[in-house]
């Protein structure tokens, strides 16, 4: 005998007994019957019901639904025996599920990897400060030596007789390599540096529509970069290996105080800017190709380390090309003339580069035989 | 009226019109001035000469094949010329402009990567051609003022263009719309009207070297 026979007899009984205090009590075990029956087919629905929640329940899990918490209900008006904290402080440090979203890498809702990056890159952060104060003290480093020295001239003045020292192919790339870095320049520092200088000064809208611009430019403009840097280096390498009468310019300060610096092509100083300008460059262009394509990595943490690579390049970079432009220009007496006519004067060469100078007048010599 | 109603409305009609009035007007005069007539006798054929000349001159002459600067000028202005004429026509955004404000009909347009790539070639090119403009002795001498705002403006039409590649900024359009308005307004007086001159002088100079039976 079923439990719902036992269940039946036991009501029917009790109708039964009822029947004799209350008339027509009888007439109430048909609708029993009927209230069973109803009873039954209700019973079959909610489990038909609760069988297809459950099967729906974990489909939703499998598309990402949350999963159900891990530990049994607690009092009234609590989640559980965990507190918010302990959920936010377990997926803070990395806790996997599976996510909904298809921004969420690996199931990790929040990425702590990437928090020394943020602290670094943050507009209080050390990377905006120590760059702001590096190129801050290079500045004023050459309006200092600017002041004291002032221009270096050419020793006996203008000769009028000039010397070609840059061909026409060196001075296409130098410019445009010029260029590109100018404008590199200006929209990655106003990237960089754009947040916690510009938008006190100009608003967040403004900055926004400056930001946007520069982000295109930026990565428009790259490319075109890495191919010019291979450009410079194989018109320029020449002449800019080390040697020995390097050793001697250092020595003497390069000629900057007063002691007359022997060079060759190219001094020392020269030199240091070519390899530097190689190898930072090298530096912009493998972190600036990576962060390029930051979704096809895989990690966040290369992208965070080419990022931290590329903005170290960039202030090695504009450091030096701002001494190169200072000297290139105002600084030096005549420097110019070579990098837009190609010739420079036979005394400015005697000043600067007096073993090219030789080199040359043998040359000369030698064809003139 | 806003900014960029203004500059998408009136001041685009008035760029438009300047353009297309005094360019046909240029072509016109360019065509219909003509020359006092040659009276020697004609040894070769003129309009062998003329069609040898436009389509000859697309690639360097033998004689000039060994030397990099010819190699760099040739390359350098298939880079810029290419990749502007891929950005003005095949751009997605232009695209829509020229069916929405000129044609009202549209044709396949650049994927980003492609946009990305012209932009890289013209701009490559357009900058080292200007460079050379300022640093090769010959080619400064005989640049004028003309030529160097005429790269210019180009110049800042590719630069605002790319800037305004987000999509995300009116201010962007409007700076670059502007200049692609002043562009058009310049284009027909200075020399970038050789986009349409080129056949001429290529063909008028041909024709005569071909009635005197010889090569330019």
């Amino acid at each position: 005998m079923g439990r719902e026979s036992i269940l039946r007899d036991r009501v029917l009984g009790c109708f039964k007994k009822l029947n004799g205090f209350v008339p027509g009590a009888t007439n109430a075990i048909g609708i029993f019957a009927v209230t069973a029956r109803l009873v039954r087919v209700a019973s079959v629905f909610l489990l038909a019901t609760v069988v297809i929640l459950a099967a729906n329940a974990q489909q939703g899990q499998a598309q990402g639904t949350a999963l159900p918490l891990p530990y049994e209900a607690g009092p009234e008006n609590t989640l559980g025996d965990q507190s918010d904290s302990d959920i936010w402080r377990a997926i803070r440090q990395g806790a996997e599920g599976l996510p909904s979203s298809s921004e969420v890498t690996n199931g990790v809702l929040i990425n702590a990897e990437g928090v020394w990056w943020s602290e670094l890159r943050r507009p209080e952060g050390p990377l905006i400060w120590y760059g702001a104060v590096g190129l801050s003290a290079i500045l004023s480093a050459v309006l200092l030596f600017f002041v004291i020295r002032g221009r270096l001239r050419i020793e006996g003045g203008l000769s009028g007789r000039s010397i070609p020292r840059f061909s026409l192919a060196q001075r296409v790339v130098h410019w445009v390599m010029a260029g590109l870095f100018l404008l590199l320049g200006v929209t990655g520092l106003l990237l960089l540096f754009g947040r916690p200088f510009l938008i006190p000064l100009i608003g967040k809208t403004a900055f926004g529509i400056f930001a946007t611009a520069s982000m295109q430019a930026h990565n428009l403009f790259g490319p075109l970069f890495a191919v010019s840097l291979v450009a410079l280096f194989f018109t320029f390498v020449r002449g800019n290996l080390p040697s020995l009468s390097d050793l001697g310019w250092v020595v003497r300060g390069g000629g900057m105080f007063g002691a007359h610096a022997s060079a060759g092509r190219y001094n020392a100083g020269e030199k240091a800017w070519f390899w530097t300008a190689t190898l930072a460059g090298i530096a912009l262009s493998v972190s600036g190709i990576i962060m390029s394509f930051p979704n096809t990595l895989g990690t966040y943490d290369l992208l965070h380390r080419a990022e931290l690579l590329h903005a170290i390049a960039a202030f090695i970079f504009i450091g030096f090309g701002i001494g190169h432009i200072y000297l290139g220009t105002i600084g030096t007496e005549g420097t110019i003339d070579g990098m837009v006519t190609g010739d420079v004067d036979e005394n400015w060469a005697r000043t600067h580069h007096d073993l090219w100078l030789k080199d040359m007048q043998a040359k000369d010599s030698k064809a003139d035989a | 009226m806003s900014m960029i109603e203004l500059l998408e409305g009136p001041l685009w009609k008035v760029s438009v019109g300047v353009f297309v009035v005094f360019g046909v007007w240029r072509l016109f005069v360019i065509v219909t001035t003509g020359r006092s007539p040659a009276k020697a006798k004609p040894v070769g054929s003129p309009g062998r000469g003329a069609v040898r000349a436009i389509f000859g001159h697309f690639l360097p002459r033998r004689a000039f094949l060994g030397q990099g600067r010819v190699w760099f000028v040739t390359i350098a202005g298939y880079a810029f010329h290419l990749g502007l004429f891929a950005l003005l026509f095949f751009a997605a955004p232009h695209v829509a402009f020229i069916r929405d404000h000129i044609l009202g009909v549209e044709w396949p347009a650049l994927p980003r990567w492609g946009f990305i790539v012209a932009a890289q070639f013209a701009f490559a090119g357009l900058i080292a051609l200007w460079v050379r403009r300022f640093v090769d002795p010959v080619v400064r001498l005989i640049s004028r003022p003309d030529d160097h705002i005429a790269a210019g403006l180009t110049f800042f039409v590719m630069l605002t263009g790319c800037m305004a590649l987000g999509e995300q900024s009116v201010t962007l359009r409007a700076i670059h719309l502007g200049f692609v308005e002043a562009w058009l307004i310049y284009f027909p007086f200075s020399s970038l009207m050789h986009t349409f001159t080129w056949p001429l002088s290529r063909g008028f100079t041909g024709a005569l070297a071909g009635r005197r039976g010889t090569r330019m």
